[in-house]
């Protein structure tokens, strides 16, 4: 691994005030367990290491009434442990779940996570259903953006040189709202997802339709995408039998453009989307829509 | 700093080093302090060889940087049980059979540590889940299982 300087601040303001003098030249460190494999590969062009992950007003997790802020260096383990997380965003504590192994959950960051900009990131899926919000800071300004409007391709993100994401807000769920996680990787622990997907339903007043459906698939783009033709399909249609469900979920078809890599071809990962969404969706109609 | 000073606590002693900043704990542990207990498999957190616990959390030692580990608590294998003085879990882990060529089993053992710290009476499933993180080539998986399960019942009488 090269020669790095590595700078530890203890404050928000000293963080930012580092980046911003040393912009260009320097990349931001939580957890490193995506970093570090990377600076060993030889494929981070930065010499000089921000480490963020000792800053207090970076960390935590803040009830907010309908809304639920993570500090962008909250581990995935403690996001896990949130007593507020597995009741409130079940969606959001099955994606963490499945991310990597524990070793690294314990360690690695939701922030770093999502600026990694991996689209088969598995957090980021569950964000985008949950009506996330990355907020971000430099010395000029304080952004909030949609998760959606983040992410620019493989690894790319609207952060400027000098930003540091600083937190992610979503939405809780509520009482009339059902909705899962899937993931496929080529094995349960330490696998990076073939395909992942979520999807929120909330129900409408008549049984088995839903007055708003959001979906989203991971790994089958160059980014995390919304998938609006079935989201459309799932808010006027019945949801009253699995052909039903079968038919909507093979409108993914026409949602994805995923490419053929080491870990699946583009017809496996196509395949593989429409069937992660046909069994989540069967699951939540064969339990009658309720919240398990 | 190219170089970084770090004080830290390993298996209950204190150090001071003088490190590069691009060293791992996992080198630290290794070369610096001689404990070669912990292992290098994959050096990309897959494997789990070289899992310690870190600051109460089981790691990869092998992606944490130097700087991190300053004002850090570690405990490795050998701060876990030794020859003279094993701790259940490596009685339970010879007694069951679940080493073969024992490389990832320093890293088996601290995964069992931090699981029936958290969790003394584990399920079957929940031990699988609380050694995914680590990988054996050479038993399978059932004897490591069998260990913990008889580690857990040493544990709580």
């Amino acid at each position: 691994m090269k020669e790095i300087d590595y700078f530890f601040p203890k404050t928000l303001e000293e963080a930012l005030q580092i980046l911003n003098e040393n912009k260009g030249s320097m990349r931001v460190i939580a957890g490193g367990t995506d970093l570090v494999v990377r600076l060993k590969q030889g494929q981070v062009k930065e010499d000089r290491l921000l480490d963020i992950s000792r800053i207090d007003a970076l960390k935590g997790i803040e009830d907010r009434g309908e809304k639920i802020y993570i500090g962008a260096t909250t581990t995935h383990t403690e996001i896990l442990e949130h007593p507020l997380i597995k009741t409130s965003v079940p969606i959001l504590h099955d994606a963490i779940k499945s991310i990597a192994s524990l070793q690294i959950r314990n360690i690695a960051t939701i922030g770093g996570n999502v600026a990694n900009a991996s689209p088969a990131g598995d957090s980021i899926p569950a964000l985008f259903v949950l009506n996330g919000f990355v907020f971000t800071k430099s010395i000029e300004e304080e952004r909030k953006i949609p998760i959606e409007e983040f992410f620019l391709g493989p690894s790319k993100t609207s952060l400027k040189e000098n930003e540091i994401l600083v937190g992610i807000e979503i939405t809780k769920m509520q009482d009339d709202e059902v909705g899962f996680f899937r993931k496929v990787g080529q094995r349960k622990g330490t696998a990076i997802s073939v395909v992942n997907g979520a999807v929120r339903l909330k129900k409408d007043s008549k049984p088995n339709r839903f007055s708003k459906a959001f979906v989203s698939l991971g790994a089958v783009a160059p980014t995390v995408v919304r998938a609006k033709i079935v989201e459309n399909a799932l808010e006027s249609e019945e949801i009253d039998s699995l052909d039903k469900i079968m038919y909507i979920s093979g409108l993914v078809f026409r949602e994805v453009s995923p490419i053929s890599d080491v870990r699946g071809s583009l017809e496996y990962r196509r395949d593989v989307s429409i069937n992660i969404i046909y069994e989540g969706l069967a699951d939540l109609f064969l339990n009658g829509f309720r919240r398990s | 700093m190219k170089e970084v000073e770090i004080h830290f606590t390993l298996n209950g002693k204190e150090y001071n080093l003088t490190v590069p900043a691009n060293l791992t704990l996992l080198q630290i542990i290794r070369a610096r302090i001689g404990l070669t207990g912990t292992k290098r498999g994959c050096g990309k957190g897959e494997c789990g060889a070289c899992t310690v616990i870190f600051n109460g959390r089981s790691v990869s030692s092998c992606l944490v940087l130097a700087p991190k580990v300053d004002g850090s608590e570690v405990l490795t294998v050998e701060g876990i049980g030794t020859f003279d003085h094993p701790h259940p879990i490596q009685e339970a882990f010879v007694e069951e059979g679940a080493v073969q060529c024992g490389f990832c089993t320093p890293g088996f053992v601290v995964s069992s540590y931090y699981l029936l710290s958290k969790n003394p009476h584990p399920s079957e499933e929940e031990i699988r889940e609380g050694l995914s993180g680590n990988l054996c080539r050479c038993t399978g998986y059932i004897k490591i299982i069998n260990a913990v399960k008889k580690a857990s019942e040493k544990l709580n009488g």
